[in-house]
């Protein structure tokens, strides 16, 4: 007994006296190869990525990948699903990799705690060591501080991709034109209800068909074009949840009067996306609101039912108050961490950090995002067209890949992908459009104890008694009462912390 | 005298512990092969029921999952406190109850009427086909049974409301309504689980001996009197038995069942306490609070299987233990 233990110190000791060995080689060699790059031993790198494919992904870009940036890497791909577990679960086992992607949501909630706890390297003080690294947008990286300080790369997003898809040759026939403030909205809607777009002879077409999400369904961007704040909003110097203004009940009432009337879905509030977009495919309903991008999809599969069938995009819709403004995500969707439990020492960080660098050349980020050039896309007017006879063969060998990538087109200088289908561009034209005219949601950057430990049960009364509203369910007073037991149940604790974080926050 | 006889009682009745101990040492050792045969069970539930136990310390615990469970904060009952506070608590209490009551009283007595119905089918080819058919049911999974009944409900062009409708009636928002949740659970659960219920019921009563049936005959019973003065009583002990086991699930009214129908208009019916674990502490990564609101649903569970079984032995059937 005795014997093995001591057996098992001594190998402990060795093994720690080795690291640090190895721990002091390292160095080094590091040293070496900032000096002038002597040393070729590949840099061995784990990365958890996100998985967006059924498939496990095949090897050949990651191979690539590794000849190109010298690295030796092993990626472990999760499954979206049960990303968020397989994260936990790597965190409670002490398993975590050197690299985790983690979403924005379970940033400001789940995350907090465990930055806070000093689990994560702070990268900001090493970011501007790095010349491509260095680009990324200042704007977006404040939208993912933690108290202040920066702990991860992060991979963007269009700010907002919302407006309106519609069926453009309903509108002809009906000779409506284009609608560019929430009456007119109103009106195509009841027009395609009531007045036969589809020329049958029957009542058998919706305005809208809308899903069960407030958020990147129908009613938050509706919402926007009433001039209703972005979640939080400034009331007379303080920060109001979107719901305690008044064009949020404008919108409600909108929302209620098109459902009473039957110009939008009457399930809408257990409608699944699929659903919604079959109905607009298939000719039920002619105004689709939410990611206009989605355009494309759309249309290939619609065009293969009504070949004669036309589309249109908008983005531009005024409220009663005559402005347009828009709702947008923080500029990202996942940010790049790094766990210290796996990363030990700052060389080490600053290898994996070079790693991301190279990622944000525009020759790998084309690599990542598109492929190899001839093989998977041909290079169009300056933009990537995807050769589309091999979808399966993208999809095993390029799709998953585009959760490594780094910042976005602007900085890493990718190809945008380019759009065969007109009206396809003129949505990706809106969708820049629409930066001029964003509504940001304030408390991004803003610390709620109560919202982290409470926020979606919260959420949760307010989203009920919106769909209750709109339903008729519940009228004015019962909307009231539900704002009201918000604020019982914590809501006045929220506003109470995100104000003097705000405050603070001013101060600096 | 009388004392004496009391004393000589005592000793006889009261075995001392010693001697019983080594007694079941002896009956182990002689049968010591029987006994090695139930090692393999006994392991499974150690390793897979018990040890797994020791992860209820975090409903104790502040858990953070990069501490770990013995690095991180003890708290005590914080989170039953908290759990009991919630103002929510008790209407998520009643929900749970009345959907278990509802399964109790209307669910469970259905697969033993179906098993009695289908013993008394004579030809034996109808028997199996049927048998097959309201088996099936139970292979499906939540998400296909859930999504059918919403194309049948739904009121964007659904067939009962188009039927509804085309009789002059009004529409009626199934989906939508706290009103029609717990019959639309209630008759899905029948849906699925009645036939797959009648296996146990069926082999209880195949069991019966034939004689008995012959003996009634003689005396003039016809099949109902049959069925009542012989079949039932003959599987009323597998009856209590299942009865007291599915007491024993009261809370498991199936997660992904009740999720799947949750929506904003039924939520004052429809959240139980396994949606509220979900939204709460699984999607806001509160893995204490999520332990211990299942601790807690563990501990009714058992409290509620001991009184049934309290219950039968008081009625002089057999429980199970």
């Amino acid at each position: 007994m005795i014997s093995t233990k001591k057996f098992l110190s001594s190998v402990c000791a060795l093994s720690l006296g080795l690291s640090a060995l190895a721990g002091c080689s390292n160095e080094s060699a590091s040293n070496s190869t900032e000096d002038g790059e002597k040393s070729n031993k590949p840099f061995e790198l784990s990365i958890m990525a996100t998985l967006h494919t059924p498939e496990i992904p095949d090897e050949r870009l990651e191979l690539l990948l590794e000849e190109k940036t010298n690295t030796e890497l092993d990626i472990q791909w999760v499954p979206d699903a049960n990303y968020i577990e397989k994260v936990n679960t790597a965190f409670a086992t002490g398993t975590l990799p050197m690299a985790v992607s983690i979403s924005a949501q379970e940033l400001g909630t789940q995350f907090k705690q465990a930055i806070r706890d000093d689990q994560f390297w702070e990268i900001g003080p090493y970011l501007d060591e790095y010349k491509n690294l260095n680009k990324l947008k200042p704007k977006v990286i404040e939208n993912t501080k933690v108290d202040g300080k920066v702990y991860g790369i992060y991979q963007g997003r269009p700010l907002s991709r919302q407006g309106f898809i519609f069926r453009k040759d309903w509108a002809d026939k009906l000779e409506i034109s284009t609608p560019t403030n929430t009456d007119e909205f109103y009106e195509m809607a009841r027009a395609f209800t009531e007045d036969d777009p589809d020329g049958n002879g029957k009542e058998d077409t919706i305005g809208l068909s809308d899903r069960s999400d407030l958020l990147y369904g129908a009613f938050k961007t509706v919402s926007s074009w009433f001039g209703t704040p972005n979640e939080w909003g400034l009331k007379d110097g303080k920060l109001l949840p979107e719901f305690m203004f008044d064009e949020y009940m404008d919108t409600l009432d909108f929302f209620r009067d098109l459902h009473k009337n039957g110009y939008i879905n009457k399930d809408f509030p257990v409608t699944s996306k699929k659903d919604q977009q079959s109905m607009f495919k298939n000719g039920t309903s002619g105004i689709y609101v939410g990611s206009i991008g989605d355009v494309q999809g759309l249309y290939d599969d619609a065009t293969k039912l009504n070949p004669d069938l036309e589309y249109d995009v908008q983005n531009k819709v005024e409220g009663p108050h005559g402005e347009f403004g828009i709702w947008s995500i923080p500029g990202f969707g996942s940010i790049m961490m790094f766990p210290k439990s796996a990363i030990k020492s700052e060389e080490e960080l600053k290898k994996t950090l070079a790693f991301y660098d190279k990622l944000m050349t525009p020759e790998m980020a084309n690599l990542l995002l598109w492929g190899i050039e001839g093989e998977h896309y041909e290079v169009k007017d300056g933009a990537a067209l995807p050769d589309a006879s091999i979808r399966e063969k993208l999809d095993r060998e390029v799709r998953p890949y585009l959760s490594l990538e780094v910042g976005e087109p602007d900085t890493n200088g990718r190809y945008e992908g380019f759009a065969a289908y007109e009206i396809k561009a003129k949505a990706e034209e809106l969708i820049k459009d629409n930066e001029n005219y964003l509504i940001n949601n304030p408390v991004v950057t803003l610390d709620s104890e109560t919202y982290t430990k409470n926020g979606e049960r919260l959420k949760t009364i307010i989203t009920d008694a919106t769909y209750q509203y709109i339903l008729g369910q519940i009228d004015k007073k019962g909307f009231e009462t539900a704002v009201e037991k918000w604020k019982e149940q914590g809501g006045d604790k929220v506003i109470e912390e995100y104000n003097a974080s705000y405050k603070k926050l001013k101060n600096n | 005298m009388d004392n004496d006889l009391v004393v000589v009682k005592k000793n006889s009745t009261v075995i001392p512990k010693a001697s019983r101990r080594t007694e079941l040492w002896k009956r182990i050792k002689k049968n010591k092969f029987m006994y090695l045969m139930i090692l393999p069970g006994i392991l499974y539930f150690l390793i897979y029921k018990y040890l797994p136990m020791y992860g209820l310390i975090i409903a104790f615990q502040d858990y953070k999952p990069y501490l770990g469970i013995s690095g991180s904060e003890w708290v005590g009952f914080d989170h039953f406190k908290r759990l009991f506070s919630e103002p929510d608590f008790w209407f998520i209490f009643r929900n749970t109850l009345l959907l278990f009551v509802l399964q109790l009283v209307i669910f469970f007595p259905i697969p033993i009427f179906l098993a009695l119905m289908l013993n008394e089918v004579r030809n034996q080819a109808f028997k199996k086909t049927v048998q097959t058919i309201v088996y099936i049911p139970h292979f499906m999974s939540w998400v296909i049974i859930v999504s059918i009944c919403y194309v049948i409900l739904t009121l964007d062009g659904g067939v009962v409301n188009g039927i509804l409708e085309s009789l002059g009636f009004q529409k009626i928002n199934f989906l939508l309504s706290d009103e029609w949740f717990r019959p639309m659970y209630i008759l899905q659960v029948i849906w699925r689980e009645a036939g797959w219920g009648t296996i146990i019921f069926l082999a209880a009563i195949a069991a019966v001996d034939p004689q008995l049936y012959e003996a009634a005959r003689m005396d003039g019973a016809n099949r109902l009197q049959q069925m009542i003065h012989i079949t039932l009583p003959a599987i009323k002990s597998v009856i209590v038995v299942l009865l007291i086991l599915k007491i024993g699930d009261i809370l498991e009214l199936g997660f992904e069942h009740v999720f799947l129908l949750l929506n904003a208009s039924n939520r004052n019916v429809a959240e139980i306490f396994d949606t509220y674990v979900y939204t709460t502490g699984l999607q806001q990564g509160q893995f204490s609070y999520s332990t211990a609101v299942g601790f807690f649903k563990g501990i009714v569970g058992l409290i509620l299987v001991m009184f049934a079984n309290w219950l039968a032995k008081k009625s002089g059937e057999e429980g199970v233990y």
